[in-house]
């Protein structure tokens, strides 16, 4: 049938093993929605929509609400890239506007930023627990909270293990994807651009800000939500900073809980059917989040044409 | 002609010639040849001289029992139990080298689910199997109680070491957030002559799931009535205050970092690293502040045992530690927040391979196997106790048949 060295027929072969090697993703992911669908149907059935805006999560009464863990992954996210993204774009703009290119610095830089995304979160759980925890504790948050303390989101007792130092872990994980996607946006701008703008006697921040920024604005905008998508699933390091208390409090001082964290903190313990489905329709939840940010994001970096290279 | 024919022989002779040269005669393979031989031989010589040694140990060591077992035991569960596991797991593997036990960490939760849908042989859980768990199994299985832990409440607060005292009472105003300040009246009238700092106390708990926290939150419901309504107890509590931190290790961990905190710790941890961390004493049903040791927690055992438990079959759904002596004044010299957890399988076995190896394991665990936990810092189980899990273990069965034999079950 597949006779050698007919070429049509190898073709074909390949072409089957690819397609289902493509179908087979798909298939992957219409499962996972579907498994999770299907196992906090006992918990989708009880608590319906409520479920996404009650903020009770009591084990032993059976009581579940994910609002605090919504609240939770939200805020710290957004904290993240309130953080993050500056950093990122300060990063691509020094690697592609203020040093050469394709220079040993820009390339040497631009590794290590890179080799952040390459250490396990739990590593960064570690040294968020045992040092920085402790250091934004003593250093920023007893200062801001002593003289800002007035403002909701600097009030309370600052203890070192709450949404605030999640949100900096997070802005510290998202900085290589941010960085690395802001700056394949920023290169993509048409030197002619800048060159326009240097004949009219530009200075070299306008050209950054009225030529290079307008141009990759969506492209560095789809970074930011891309590192949206990595904050909003991460797990390992936010656990072990956030100091996981399911309450929702403007004080950015205060302990909170993420999606992601009520999951791998209690699904191993978790007994009980309705107990496991809420935590299943927790994870159905972020699933959903997650695969909405990032189909934003793709949709924006397509409209560009944006190579991701992460 | 003769010429010719003497030309062409000598060429046949030469082309011959070159064949046997290349077959028998080149340096490099025949080198390779005598490397690969004196290899073979070498790997020969160890393999006779491994099965001699091995032959020879076979013979001159005594056997520890008649026969052996073999085959592959599947035990899933507590994660709290996973060191002491482990080791019984090695130390019984090494009695017994036929038999392999796995023991999958994964949670009590996920061990009773495995036991239920009888994946596992052995399942392991911190907290007894609730009335609803209990009506999920398909049929009775045995409750036995393999080892003992502890709730101690361990703090950071510069200057004092060991043994500030509570009681139950204050404990759970403590976690209620009721008493918010180290010097408050409550505290500092059961430690007159300790200065205790102006200072709000940060609580801290677990973040995970835990038999840990069962234990202690069961503690705080005996002792304050608003803690029994309001958060009663679970492996998962709903904690009115505090920060969660992930594992026992991650509780000391945020201790050790925040100055004035407390939170509730598993006592390995305190036994391993007694300098890292000062913990109190907790007053008991007699009216003893007891600072708890390997003595005390064994003692509270012995003394909840004593007040009588229920047959290895029966639910186990009631039995605590905690309840029975939290009204017992007899038990001078007991640690009130002291726990079992539990092994459990089925009562009538269904393979008696599989039997065989269930029963060899769980005799050795509350047996023998006590003292090899006593030497890594656990508490052995106390005699009654024991005595009862021998006779559970006695009750289980293949075909209506008692599985234990004085071979399987040393010394019964």
């Amino acid at each position: 049938m597949f006779r050698s060295g007919n070429k049509i027929d190898k073709d074909s072969i390949v072409k089957v093993i690819a397609s289902a090697a493509a179908l087979s993703v798909i298939a992957i992911l219409l499962a996972i929605g579907y498994e999770l669908y299907t196992n906090s149907l006992p918990s989708i059935s009880k608590f319906g929509l409520s479920f996404l805006w009650t903020s009770n999560w009591d084990v032993s009464k059976g009581e579940f609400g994910a609002l605090p863990f919504i609240y939770g992954t939200l805020l710290t996210s957004g904290i993240a890239l309130l953080i993050g993204l500056p950093i990122s774009v300060g990063v691509a703009l020094f690697l592609t506007e203020e040093v050469k290119r394709s220079g040993r610095l820009s390339q040497s830089i631009g590794t290590f930023v890179e080799l952040l995304a390459a250490i396990p979160s739990v590593i960064y759980g570690l040294w968020g627990l045992f040092f920085l925890s402790p250091f934004l504790k003593n250093y920023v948050e007893i200062p801001l909270n002593r003289y800002l303390g007035f403002i909701p989101f600097f009030s309370g007792t600052p203890f070192g293990l709450d949404f605030f130092t999640a949100g900096v872990i997070l802005a510290i994980m998202i900085i290589p994807t941010v960085s690395a996607i802001s700056r394949e946006a920023i290169r993509a701008v048409p030197n002619n651009q800048r060159e326009a703008m240097l004949s009219l006697g530009a200075t070299k921040w306008e050209v950054i800000s009225k030529a290079v920024f307008p141009y990759a604005r969506s492209g560095i905008f789809a970074a930011a939500i891309l590192g949206l998508a990595r904050a909003v699933g991460e797990t390992m390091a936010v656990t072990m900073v956030i100091g996981n208390v399911p309450s929702i409090s403007l004080s950015l001082f205060s302990g909170g809980y993420t999606l992601a964290a009520v999951i791998a903190n209690q699904f191993t313990e978790a007994t009980g059917k309705l107990y496991i489905s809420s935590l299943i329709e927790i994870g159905l939840v972020l699933f959903l989040i997650a695969l909405v940010v990032n189909v934003i994001a793709r949709a924006l970096l397509q409209r560009h044409q944006i190579v991701i290279r992460v | 002609m003769l010429e010719m024919k003497n030309r062409i022989s000598e060429k046949v002779r030469f082309t011959s010639g070159e064949i046997s040269k290349f077959i028998f005669c080149p340096k490099g393979i025949r080198r390779a040849l005598a490397k690969t031989t004196l290899a073979i031989a070498l790997i020969v010589l160890m393999a006779i001289a491994g099965v001699a040694i091995y032959l020879f140990q076979a013979n001159s060591q005594p056997q520890p029992q008649k026969y052996q077992l073999q085959g592959t035991l599947n035990i899933a569960g507590s994660t709290l139990v996973f060191p002491l596991m482990n080791s019984w797991t090695f130390a019984y593997h090494q009695l017994y080298p036929g038999v392999t036990v796995n023991y999958n960490s994964i949670g009590s939760g996920g061990g009773i689910a495995q036991i239920t849908a009888r994946t596992v042989d052995i399942g392991a859980t911190d907290a007894p199997l609730t009335s609803a768990q209990y009506s999920a199994l398909p049929a009775t299985v045995v409750t036995i109680p393999e080892s003992i832990s502890a709730v101690v409440p361990a703090y950071n607060l510069p200057g004092i070491k060991n043994g500030l005292k509570f009681t139950g009472d204050v404990l759970a105003r403590i976690f209620l957030g009721n008493i918010t300040n180290w010097d408050d009246p409550a505290i500092a009238s059961l430690n007159p002559g300790i200065s205790l700092p102006n200072h709000a106390i940060t609580v801290v708990h677990r973040s995970d799931g835990s038999g840990t926290m069962y234990a202690f939150t069961n503690f705080l419901a005996d002792s304050n009535s608003q803690w029994r309504s309001k958060v009663g107890y679970s492996i998962t509590p709903n904690w009115p205050t505090g920060i969660g931190c992930k594992g026992n290790e991650g509780v000391a961990g945020c201790i050790e970092n925040t100055p004035y905190s407390i939170g509730p710790l598993e006592i390995a941890y305190v036994i391993e690293n007694p300098s890292l961390i000062s913990y109190g004493a907790v007053k008991n049903a007699a009216g003893n502040f007891i600072l708890a040791n390997l003595t005390n927690i064994a003692a509270a055992a012995q003394a909840g045992a004593s007040v009588g438990l229920p047959a290895g079959n029966a639910s186990w759904t009631h039995v605590s530690i905690i309840d029975n002596i939290f009204n017992d004044t007899s038990a001078a010299n007991a640690y009130p927040i002291t726990t079992f957890t539990y092994l459990v399988t089925y009562q009538q076995q269904t393979s008696k391979t599989q039997g065989m190896l269930v029963v060899s394991f769980l005799w050795w665990v509350v047996n023998s196997g006590q003292q090899a936990g006593a030497s890594l810092g656990y508490i052995p189980l106390p005699q009654n106790v024991v005595s009862l899990d021998d006779a559970t273990i006695k009750s289980i069965t293949y075909n209506g048949i008692p599985i234990c034999t004085p071979s399987l079950c040393p010394g019964s």
